[in-house]
């Protein structure tokens, strides 16, 4: 428990760097930190696959295409804020839903899963019983999202190839 | 299962002797690099020159610590021990021997589950140690230097996953216990194909994944000064050293327990003295000193490649083949064994 509380105060406070850190690659950063503290929670509750995988897709992965993005484009801090009238809005909304959320949580205790629970629900957090899962009664879903990540796949390379083929005609007219 | 306080002790003395052994391996590299190019190499300091990594240690220590006044300080501070304390966390995986034979303690760290996936975690951690010190140095070479590493890097990690894959189906494992422990002369002699295209393919990745030559682009001194290490000096330098050469012991290890057989020696022996081959650390260090040699081999060798090849071999040959090879397994199992 004690674990917990101390891994839920580092993951509150990555995330809150996330939204308020004013450098770019320095909220990047806290990302980076709120998303292997939730790898670190996996692993107090026994998912070692969950937070291996967690570490090298996430971490591992996107947030390094991330970071690639926000050097390559060279972002730089913002020094004035052109959305300065949307603060009060996003103050009010923010708190809104963590006051609903609170309530929530409050109002219909779900009582706290006990480790037999977990694990059953889990089977060890071993690859084989995260396999079993997947790739039985979820089996559909699974590859549902991969058709998706398909199309997203090719849906952004057909994007570029039509970029590269105008930047091709454009060098054209500009040698003709 | 030990007690913590033992598994803290097993952490502690690994990590000094991968930093010992990250001392001598750079003596034994310039002696193996001077031979290999008709000169003798460091031997002035000491008995032939044995007591250069220490006079190496103290020049680093001592050498002024620049800092650079337009460098983004947390970071540029943050990037060096990323680099080294995550090259260290990989190898807690590896399984120097068998259970209870080193003075009744397990020869491992620790004994996990998902071992091989943990390492690649570790390591794909480790690209933000280059990544981000070339960043935050605020310098062109610097962040062109860690771009390039950090995109090969990426490129690589894919055939390295793939190539491992190949293992993973035939082992039906991710533990590196189990994957020693595999009978593979009781396997469908079929597999042998799709395991030794595996391992080449193995090989050329995780060379370019350590940045050994030929793929040593991040710190390409004639065309980036040295990269992402150009602002870095005296112990934040010998730190990204550190770490590099403790990669290349990880790599080595993790090569030969997927491929080599890992702590095991040649069964023929235990003829002779019986037992040999189940010793502790022996014949993981051998194996690891083999491929260790062959990598300094390849530095002597080969010249660097340009960045388009790399990104070629990585995307269009070692990505296929890998795959290639991956599937034939899967195929193999499904159908023929």
């Amino acid at each position: 428990m004690l674990s917990f509380v101390i891994l839920a105060v580092l993951l509150i406070a990555g995330s809150i760097g996330v939204v308020s850190l004013k450098q770019p690659v320095h909220a990047a950063l806290s990302l980076v930190a709120s998303l292997m503290t939730l790898a670190i929670v996996y692993i107090s509750l026994e998912a070692h696959f969950l937070a291996g995988i967690q570490v090298i897709v996430y971490a591992g992965a996107i947030m390094v295409l991330f970071l690639f993005v926000i050097m390559l484009l060279n972002v730089q801090e913002q020094k004035e804020n052109k959305f300065a009238w949307m603060k009060p809005a996003a103050y009010i909304v923010g708190a809104l839903t963590a006051i609903g959320l609170v309530a929530n949580i409050l109002q219909s205790p779900t009582p706290a899963l006990n480790a037999e629970l977990i694990d059953t629900i889990i089977a060890g957090g071993t690859a084989e019983g995260v396999a079993q899962v997947l790739f039985n009664q979820f089996v559909l879903g699974f590859q549902l999202v991969g058709v998706l990540l398909l199309t997203g796949i090719v849906g952004a390379t057909s994007l570029v190839q039509r970029k590269a083929e105008i930047a091709k005609i454009e060098e054209d007219l500009a040698n003709a | 299962m030990d007690p913590w306080y033992i598994t803290l002790i097993k952490a502690f003395l690994v990590s000094i002797a991968l930093l010992g052994g990250f001392a001598y391996l750079t003596l034994i590299q310039r002696k193996l690099l001077g031979r290999m190019q008709h000169r003798y190499g460091p031997n002035r300091v000491g008995p032939f020159g044995l007591l250069q990594p220490i006079a190496d240690a103290i020049k680093a220590i001592f050498k002024e610590d620049i800092v650079v006044t337009a460098a983004d300080k947390f970071v540029y501070y943050l990037a060096p021990f990323l680099s080294i304390s995550f090259a260290l966390v990989a190898f807690g995986a590896i399984p120097a021997g068998p259970a209870n034979s080193l003075f009744g303690f397990d020869p491992w760290v620790m004994d996990l589950d998902i071992g091989l996936l943990y390492v690649f975690a570790a390591t794909s951690i480790g690209v933000y140690g280059i990544f981000l010190g070339g960043w935050a140095s605020n310098n062109k070479y610097s962040l062109l230097g860690s771009l390039r590493s950090a995109a090969q890097m990426i490129s690589y990690e894919l055939g390295l996953g793939l190539s491992a894959l190949t293992v993973i189906l035939i082992t039906g494992s991710l533990n590196f216990r189990e994957i020693v422990d595999f009978n593979v002369w009781g396997m469908h002699p079929l597999l042998w194909i799709p395991l030794i295209i595996a391992f080449i393919t193995y090989f050329i990745s995780s060379t370019a994944e350590i940045n050994n030559t030929p793929f040593d682009l991040p710190e390409a001194e004639q065309e980036l000064v040295a990269g992402y290490l150009t602002e870095y000096s005296s112990i934040k330098w010998a730190l990204y050293m550190m770490a590099e050469y403790v990669n290349l012991f990880t790599a080595a290890a993790v090569l030969s327990s997927l491929f080599l057989g890992g702590w095991r020696g040649p069964a023929f022996l235990d003829q002779v003295i019986p037992g040999i081959s189940q010793w502790p650390l022996i014949w993981l260090l051998l194996k690891m000193a083999m491929i260790v040699f062959t990598f300094i081999w390849l530095q002597a060798t080969l010249p660097r490649f340009r960045y388009d090849q790399v990104m070629r071999i990585g995307w269009i040959w070692l990505f296929e083949i890998a795959l290639f090879a991956a599937l034939l397994t899967a195929a193999l199992i499904a159908f023929v064994v």
